[in-house]
Order: C-alpha cells, then structure tokens, then sequence
C-alpha cells in the first residue's frame, strides 16, 4: 500500500466529468488514494472547496491512474455546479469520508421549470416524482441536487434537512419519507437567489416603511381588508429623479415581503408591429397575474413615463392604445389582491392623468434627492465593506455632496476604491481609502441631477486666502452665506431667518464673481450659475423655462447657491423703456417668483417634517442634531447676484425677502492693493527692488483685476526689454506699466456707487 | 306461468319468449356484421380522403384548372390511375352502405316484430301486460323499446354514413375529412348505451351466461 | 478467503449480468409494443383537433347537430382506452426496472458486506477473461440508474398527459420517441457484450 504520508502531499488534477458518469454522482480517483483515504468502492465523500460543497460516491479510475480526480456535481451547493475548477488545486485534504445512514425523513423544497407545470400537477404526484427521482442517492443538507436532466418539469430539489436535521448527510431508500416544503418556479428561484446579495438601503427607511405597509396589507391580509369594506391599494407610483434607487427599494420590499418581483421595462415592451405592443403588455399582466395565483405578486412597471404619455399631447394612435390597454389592464387587475403594480418614473407630468387616480395608482410615494442625514446613511451602507481609514469622517463627506443620489454616491465611492487602487498598485495587503481619495473622485463625479444643467460650471475651488483684501466684505459674505449653512442652531437660536438673496454690486473688476466662488466653496454646497449667454433663447418661452428649471435644479439638491452673474443684463428693470414684454421682462416675473413664490411643486418634496420634534425627544449625539438642523434649515436656495448697475435693476427685487442683503464691493483700498498684488505676484520671481507698498499707494482706483493686470504687464515689459533668459522683474518695469495703464475706475463712478443706497 | 322462468334456463321457450330469443340473437349478428361492415368501409374511406387529399395537392403543385374529377360522384375516367382507384374505393364505399342498410331494415324489422309481440302481449293481457316476466326481469313492452332504440341509434348511423359517402370525396378540406373519417370510424350515434342495451338483451334472454 | 469471496461475487455477478440479458430483452419487446399506442394516440388528438378546426354548422354535416359532442365523447373514450393500455406497458416496465434494480443492489450488498475480504486491489484487477468487479459493480449500477431513469421519464410522460390538452397528446409520441436514448441501450449491449465471455467461462 502506498505511504499515507505521500499521498496526502499528492496534487489531484481537476478533469471535467466523463460522459457515462454524469448524474450517477460518481467521483473518479486513484485506487491508491483512495486506500490512503480507507475509502470503499461506492462510499460517500464530501468535496470541499472555498465556500462549496459536493457529496460523491467514490469510485476507482477505469485507468487506475492517479493524481487525477474527476465528479459528478449532480449533488452539491448551490455555488458549486456554476464554478469550473480548473484553476483550483485540489489536494487529498478536500476529499473527506462521509458517513451516511439510511434515511428516515427527509425534507425537500422543489424547483420546476414553470408555473404551467407546477399548478397542472398535484403535491402528492410531485412528491411521488422526487422520491423516485432521489431513490438510492446520498443527498447532504443544504445541498441542490440537480435533476434537470431527465426532463421532468423539475429542475432542481434543494435538500432542506435530512433526518431532521439529526444527521447532515443520508442516503435515500424506498423506506424514506419525503416532505416536500415549497414548490417554486425556476424564476423565482433564481430572483431569490440573486436577491440574496443585493445591498441595503440607506437613508430610505421611512420611504421603505411605508411602501412595505401599503404591500403589506393588500398581500396579507385580504380577509381582514375585505370585512371592512375595503378595496386596497392595487398600485402606487414612485416619484423621484433619476438614481434615487426607486427600482432598488422596490427590489428590497418585494424581496423582504417574499414576493415575486416581475419587471416590465417600458421601451421593452414598445414593438414595432401594429398590437405588438399591447399583446406584450397583456402577456407581462398575465405572467403576473399567473405568478399572484401562487403568492403575493408586485408588477414593476420602470419608466413608466415612456409608457405612458399624456393622450392629448401625443397625437399617434398607436401610443394612445397602448396607454388605454394599460390602464384596462389595471382595473383589470380586479378582486384578486395578490397583485399590486408599481410604476416608477421620475417625470410625473407627462404621466397620462387617468393614470393617477385611485384605483390604478392609488398612492404616490415621493423620494426625493437625499437629505444630508439620508446620504451619510447612504455613504455608510456603501462604504460598509470598503477598508476606510480609520479617521475617515463620512459626515463630512456628506455634507459635502450636496445634491448627489444614491447612484452617484456610490460612483463616488468606486471612484475612491479606485483611487487607492491606482495610487497603491503594488501592495497588495493594506489598502485603506481615505478621505484624499474621495476628494479626488468628487471631482470626476458630478451629481446627477446637475448634469444636463445649464447652470452647472466647472469652476475650480478658490479659498478666501486667495483674494486679497476686502476683509468686511469677506466677512459680510460669511456671514450671509456660510453662517446659515453651517450653523443653523445657532441661527434659529436667535431667532434668525437666512436671507433669500444677496447682490453684491460695486465697480467692474473688483472680485464679486472670485468671492461667490469661494463662498461656494467653503460651504460646500452646489453651485450653479448662469449668466444672460446662458439664459437667453430665440424660442419664446424658453428663457423663462431655463431659469425655472435652473431654481427647479437648485432645490432639488439645495443648499446650494444660485449665482446670478450681471444681473443687469438678465432682468434689466420693468420700469425701463423698453418694451413691457420683452424676454427680460418676463425672466424678471419668473426670478420673483422663484424667490418668494407660494411654495414647491409637490414632486420636489424631500425628505420628511418629522425630523424636527425627533430632535427634541431623543437624545443624540450633538453632532447628529446639528446635522438634522442643517437638514431643516437648508432646504432653500440662495440666490446670490452680482452687478455693476444696480441702480438698472427693477426696484422690485430689491425689497426685503428677496435680495435683501446688498453688499458693496469697493474698489480695493490701500491694504487690499497690497494683498492683492501680493497674490498676484506669488509666482512672480521679483528683484528684491521692487517694493510693492509703493505700488499700492500709486494704484489708488485701480480695481483687482487692473493690479492683476499691471504685474503681467510688468512681466512682459520684462520679457520685452531684456530678453527670453530674463529670470527676474525690476521694479522699473512695474513702475513703466503703470505709466502706461489708467485705472479703471473713476473717482466719479466711485461715488455714485457709494452714494447708490445711502 | 311460474313455469316459464325454468323453461328459460333449459332453453326451451315458445311463442313470444322464443320470438324475442330469436330477435335478441340477431340482433347480436346484426351489430357484429354491422362492426365488420363499419371497419372495411373505414379503410375504404380512408383511402378515398388520401386520394382525393394527394390530388388535391398535386393540382395545387401543377397548378391545372380542375377539369371537374372531383365535382361529380363518379370521378372522371382515365385522367390518371389514382382517379380510377378512386372510383374503384367510392364504388366499394357505397356497396358497404348498401349493405349497412340492408342491416338496418333487418333490424327494423327486428323491432316492429317486438313491437308486435308487445301489441300482442297487451291483447291478451290487457294494458298492465304479462304478469310475471317472460325471461328474468324485462316487460316485453321494454323488448320493443330497447330494439326500437337501438333501431334508431343504428338508422342515425347510417344516415351519417351515407352522408358521408356522399361528401367525403368531394371535400379539399383536410380537417373535415378527418372529422368524416373520425365520425365514420368512431360511429358517434352507437354509444356505450347501445352496446350496454344489446348486452342486457344478450344477458336477459339467456344468450350470455348469467 | 479472498479468492473464494472473488468467486463467490463473480458467480453472483454472473448471474445477474445473465438476468440483465433477459432484461433487456423484455424491456426492449415491451418499448416495442408501446410505440403504436402512442401513434394512435396522436392519430386521437389529431382527429380531436380536426374537429375543433371545423364549423360543423357550414358543412353537409349540419344536418347532425349533436354530432360534434357525441363523436368528442366518443374519441375521449378511445383516449382513456389507449391511455389505460399504456399504464399497463408501463407496469410491465416497472418490473423489468425492479428486477434490474434487484440485480445491481444485491451485488452491491454482497460486495458491502464482504468489502473487508476484497481490498480495492483485488476488486480493480482485471484480466483478459473478467473485467475487474469494480468495473461489473459499475456496469450493473449503470443498467441499474439507466432503466431507473428511462422508467421515471417515461411515466411521468403518461402522466403529464391530459386528454384534453391536444398539442401534448399529439406530441407525446415525439416525446415519447426523444426518451428513447440508443446510448444508454447500447451502452447495455456494450456491456452484455463485454461480459460475455466472463458470464460465459462461469
């Protein structure tokens, strides 16, 4: 007999199974490893690899050649049979000897091919037909046992517990009683087992609450329902922009209430031939229906919207139909209450109306873009299998992703995977994401429901440090826009309301655009501006849908700030010469609107009121309850505008509640020079003659942009006069600019500005 | 009378016992020569809706005007063989339904005997009939009812089966000739009852051991 | 001791790989006697179906009113009656599955219970007369699970069917036909035929 102790070292060869010992569970070795292993022709063996299992008979090579191991997976784990193992390496170690009693119960829960098969054949001859199909094998517990082979109508038998769970592995005899649990159909079987490795929610738990209620109570309890006198809900409609997860969520409840999930794409469903499309629909409402004969049944109809468009507006016949045949379809559905429909869009008004109202879509649940509190909730669902250091703040990082969904958040957190990956390549080991990764994904990530904005810029980040000067003015803009977004308990503390909107108004070139920035950028909220190039459109009509799309946008991820650049241009006043209805005009009645106007659409609702008494009753941690006061206090839109005219502007805009705070933004004076022309020239490699203090006290109504100016003017005379190789700037030069520039501004203009509102 | 029931059983029966002993006997031959009838005439049958079924596709396939072999009873000679065969197999079909019909009027001469007998039976015994059954159980009036029964079951018959023969050579249709060739096979109108009545007649007059 | 438990199981074996012959010839006869069942059946389902297809009403048969109920009830039966006649083929097929079954279990048992004697040395020697035992244990086993199968896939055919689901009895001969595995019937004959002279020196 050969040594143990050199077989257990022997290497086994994966070779996929031989023809004439398919289904027979046979596992082919060597003679001599399988005297090693004290094994029987025929006796049971467990073939363990990573996670799966399969049990086999073990049996002698025909060629009694060793090293090689050949299996019948007919009986194995539920991963086992999709896996090849080429690549594994199998070693004596994985084969184990099994003992295997004569079974007395067995219990099994079956998979057939269809529902036809499944309602056309009774339990008792089902069960008649696993026996025979069992007779004589070894089955293991929690194993599948594959038995598509003989073409039964029955695809698999998932083995739930042998001999009560007394025993893990049996064999099955004539004497065995067979318990036959649950009878599924193929498709759900697999939607099971796919649905098993979906992720959790984050941040939609009321939403999620609410929905598995309105399931809940038509699916289980209909009697209850019926003595009350009650018709339940057969469908609701989800609401919500585009990645907000509403297929995700309705996944999740139909997975946690046990349904079969049954999705009907719109533009699947669409065919080209005359009816094709409403035969497609029927057929999709009849599997459905077929499917709530055997348990609850939730039809997912995903955009719907490409559906089912309003009637009136589009004139072909043939959508017209289709819309009719849906909604036929759905008071169709009828008495039976398995059955509800869910339809999920994200533009609600061009749904057709007949489609809202109860009795099709009963109810109509909302989700909104997520709230700070929802996407840290989101963000730690996500990141909850990432290897993040260990001072990673996801609270920052919520709060900086203003306006993100969840499909963006978790492109985010790929983007940042990604990152480590490629910043570390080599170590294999540790790898941690940190916070610097995000940073550099935000940057290739943009929130979704920004892109396709026309107010979307890609501006780069600038701090306060990078303007020089202007200190009050910095501090006002603090005040204003900062504050309010980051200490909002200490605002309503006080009784403070935030203000609506700001302009910022002063000379040409004096940093008002460079300020809004930073603001936006220190209080890390989404930033869209636009300018009259933007808005303006030769379409009648169209201006005006831009800038209320742009607010519609805005508070979809609010906070964010609105920038409004040369106001002038945009609105112009009411009060001018020009004519009454002229597209500025009508931009203006629009901008009013948006500002104090009655109150959001519906559909933009986000969030929950609750929040606020939940504060109040629980006691949490700090930084939870400033979250939440964020939450609450941050669902407007700051309008900020900026202009050089202000007094072209329509008086209007100006009254408290809509721009309400003005600041100034005086040409800089001596010390703002000075900061300025020091950032200006930071990269500049200046002689040590140069002494930019003087400069400042000559450049007296010279705006920034003018100073920005004089140092590159500077630069170049350098160029100009010494040569390519000239590797530093005399003061000679600044000095020689500035002979040459005029300050941009005029005492005169200067006056009128700060005379404007005093 | 109580001496009659005994004579059954020794076969020794006279007058309307031994009338309606004989009837039950032909009526036994009568279905059977019917049956043997009925299966020459479905392979006749059959072979006529193969004909016709191959002709009608051969005309489809050389696409020739139908010169009316197939409009008239007997088909048009000498236009190919299969045309003569089928007049050949239509001539053997009706000659099986003459004889089918000469069955028929057997038994319906069958059946108005039983009639009379039963006529007779209420001249001499008034309207209540015969006391006491002339066999086991049946009343002679139930003799003519079941032979008057199975006379019209099989006159139902026969006038699908020459309906039949009248269409099915005619029809390109070859779902109908299926469903004449099914009606004439299966004989719709003799049912389980019928054969169940014949064998009650069988078991009732002694033909079948009880 | 081991040589007589080799001779002892190789006697049995012989046996049953001669009981096996026989088998496979009653199954085969049996298989044989099914199949113009089937066609009749389908030949059924095609009349049933022609006399769905037709309107009784627009042809010459209109005359007979109650012809299409009374000729449907008619077929039906012949139906059941071809259907009764299959369950019975199928019983017969059952005790050939039984009997093989028997054969391929009782050898097993024997080499189970005798397995101490016969360590897998001996059982994979083989020789120009006699395959080795664990090649016979397998080829019975195999006889075994393939007429195991054929018989389970075959009466769950008869007893998926419904008269009155046409498509299914027309194609049940099909069906009925794409069962039949000349592999596995082969595989049989292989067998037989490798054995021969081993069943044939004993």
């Amino acid at each position: 007999m050969t040594s143990v102790g050199v077989m257990e070292k022997l290497n086994l060869k994966w070779l996929p199974c031989d023809r004439q010992d398919k289904d027979t569970q046979r596992c082919r070795m060597g003679a001599g490893l399988m005297a090693s292993l004290n094994l029987r022709i025929g006796s049971p063996v467990l073939i363990c690899t990573s996670g799966s299992a399969c049990l086999c008979r073990a049996w002698p090579r025909s060629d009694l050649a060793e090293g090689y191991l050949q299996f019948d997976t007919k009986c194995s784990t539920q991963n086992f049979s999709s896996q090849t193992f080429k690549h594994v390496s199998f070693t004596p170690q994985h084969i184990t000897p099994l003992k295997c009693p004569k079974l007395k119960i067995l219990k099994v829960n079956v998979v057939v091919k269809s529902s036809v098969f499944k309602k056309r054949t009774a339990g008792p001859l089902i069960c008649e037909l696993v026996k025979e199909m069992l007779k004589h094998m070894y089955v293991y517990e929690k194993h599948v046992v594959n038995v598509s082979s003989l073409d039964t109508g029955i695809d698999f038998v998932l083995v739930e517990n042998v001999n009560s769970g007394s025993t893990k592995a049996g064999l099955v005899t004539g004497k065995t009683t067979l318990d036959v649990g649950a009878v599924v159909t193929l498709k759900q079987h697999r939607s099971r087992v796919q649905e098993s490795a979906s992720t959790s929610l984050g941040g939609m738990e009321e939403v999620y609450a609410s929905l598995k209620e309105l399931l809940l109570l038509p699916l289980h309890y209909p009697s209850a329902l019926k003595k009350l006198g009650i018709t339940c809900p057969r469908g609701v409609l989800l609401i919500g922009p585009p990645g907000v997860g509403k297929t995700m969520l309705v996944r999740r409840v139909v997975k946690d209430i046990g349904a079969t999930l049954i999705t009907l794409n719109g533009p699947v469903v669409l065919g080209s031939r005359p009816g094709e499309s409403e035969e497609n629909l029927r057929k999709m409402f009849k599997e459905a229906q077929e499917a709530s004969e055997e348990g609850p049944c939730v039809l997912l109809i995903d955009e719907i919207d490409s559906l089912c468009p309003k009637r009136a507006g589009s004139s072909s016949a043939p959508e017209n139909r289709v819309v009719a045949q849906l909604l036929t379809l759905m008071d169709g559905i009828g008495t039976r209450g398995f059955f509800v429909t869910i339809g999920a869009t994200n533009q609600p008004d061009t749904l057709d109306p007949a489609m809202r109202r109860p009795g099709r879509f009963d109810r109509e649940v909302i989700i909104g873009v997520p709230t700070l509190t929802q996407r840290k909730s989101i963000l730690t669902c996500l990141s909850e299998k990432m290897p993040l250091c260990k001072g990673l703040d996801l609270c920052a990082l919520a709060e900086m992703t203003t306006g993100y969904v969840g499909a963006d958040l978790s492109a985010l957190c790929r983007e940042a995977a990604l990152q480590a990956i490629r910043n570390a390549p080599q170590e294999f080991g540790e790898k941690r994401i940190e916070m610097h990764h995000f940073h550099e994904a935000l940057k290739r990530v943009q929130p979704s429901c920004l892109r396709s904005s026309i107010g979307l810029t890609d501006y780069r980040p600038v701090s306060w440090d990078k303007i020089g000067g202007l200190e009050d003015v910095k501090l006002k803009i603090k005040q204003s826009v900062e504050w309010p977004m980051k200490y909002p308990e200490s605002f309503i503390r006080l009784g403070l309301s935030r203000p609506r909107g700001i302009l910022l108004y002063g000379p040409p070139g004096c940093a008002k655009t460079t300020l809004v920035k930073a603001a936006a950028t220190s209080s890390h909220c989404a930033f869209l501006s636009v300018s009259g190039a933007d808005l303006f459109s030769p379409f009648v009509g169209d201006s005006e849908k831009a800038l209320a799309q742009l607010f519609r946008q805005a508070r979809a991820c609010s906070p964010s700030i609105v920038f409004l650049d040369e106001l002038d241009t945009i609105l112009g006043s009411r009060g001018d010469r020009r004519a009454p209805h002229s597209v500025q005009s009508q931009l203006l009645s629009v901008l009013l609107n948006e500002l104090d106007g009655v109150g959001l659409k519906t559909v933009e609702r986000r969030g929950t009121g609750e929040k606020v008494c939940h504060t109040e009753g629980h006691i949490e941690s700090q930084h939870d309850q400033k979250m939440q006061y964020q939450e609450v206090c941050n669902k407007d839109v700051m309008v900020v505008a900026a202009s050089n005219r202000p007094d072209a502007l329509d008086s209007a805009l100006m009254r408290p509640g809509r721009l309400d705070i003005m600041i100034y933004v005086p040409p800089p004076d001596y010390e703002s020079r000075l900061a300025v022309l020091q950032l200006c020239t930071e990269n500049m490699p200046l002689h040590s003659d140069v002494c930019l203090k003087e400069i400042a006290i000559q450049t007296d109504r010279y705006s920034g942009a003018d100073l920005e100016n004089l140092c590159k003017e500077a630069a170049l005379l350098t160029l100009q006069q010494e040569s390519m190789e000239a590797s530093v700037i005399h003061h000679k030069y600044f000095v020689q600019a500035l002979q040459n520039m005029k300050p941009s501004l005029s005492a005169q203009q200067i006056d009128s500005y700060q005379n404007l509102f005093t | 009378m109580e001496g009659k029931a005994p004579e059954v059983r020794r076969g020794h029966v006279t007058g309307s016992g031994r009338k309606l002993k004989d009837n039950a006997a032909d009526w036994h031959n009568l279905a059977l020569k019917w049956d043997r009838l009925n299966d020459a005439g479905s392979t006749y049958a059959t072979n006529i809706v193969n004909f016709t079924l191959q002709k009608e596709s051969g005309k489809e396939a050389s696409l020739l005007a139908s010169s009316g072999g197939a409009a008239d009873a007997p088909p048009v000679q000498g236009l190919n063989p299969s045309s003569r065969e089928l007049e050949e197999e239509c001539v053997k079909l009706q000659d099986v339904v003459e004889k089918m019909t000469r069955v028929l009027s057997k038994m319906e001469k069958m059946a108005s005997s039983d009639q009379g007998i039963c006529a007779l039976e209420t001249f001499q015994f008034g309207d209540e009939g015969r006391p006491t059954p002339l066999f086991h159980t049946w009343s002679t009036p139930h003799f003519a009812a079941v032979s008057s029964r199975l006379c019209e079951s099989y006159r139902q018959e026969l006038s699908l089966k020459r309906l039949i023969l009248q269409e099915v050579a005619h029809t390109s249709d070859p779902q109908l000739a299926m469903v004449y060739l099914s009606s004439w096979l299966h004989q719709p109108y003799t049912g389980d009852g019928d054969r169940l009545l014949l064998e009650g007649l069988l078991l009732e007059t002694g033909h079948r051991p009880l | 001791m081991s040589t007589h438990a080799v001779a002892t199981l190789h006697q049995q074996l012989r046996k049953s790989f001669r009981a096996l012959a026989d088998n496979q010839r009653a199954w085969n006869s049996v298989l044989a006697e099914c199949a113009p069942l089937l066609g009749s059946l389908g030949n059924l389902a095609e009349q049933l179906r022609a006399l769905d297809g037709v309107q009784i009403a627009r042809t010459p048969l209109a005359r007979f009113p109650d012809l299409r109920d009374r000729l449907r009830c008619k077929l039906l039966q012949a139906v059941d009656v071809v259907l009764a006649k299959l369950t019975e083929k199928t019983e017969s097929l059952q005790t050939v599955r039984d009997a093989v079954h028997g054969l391929a279990s009782a050898a097993f048992q024997w080499y189970e219970q005798n397995a101490d004697l016969l360590d897998l040395a001996t059982c994979t020697l083989r020789s120009a007369a006699a395959p080795s035992i664990a090649e016979l244990l397998e080829w019975l086993q195999d006889a075994d699970s393939y007429y195991r199968q054929q018989f389970l896939r075959r009466r769950n055919l008869l007893q998926m069917l419904r008269p009155d689901e046409l498509s299914e009895l027309e194609s049940a001969a099909n069906w009925w036909a794409s069962i039949d595995s000349p592999d596995g019937d082969e595989l049989i004959s292989e067998m037989l035929f490798r054995v021969a002279v081993f069943v044939d020196s004993g």
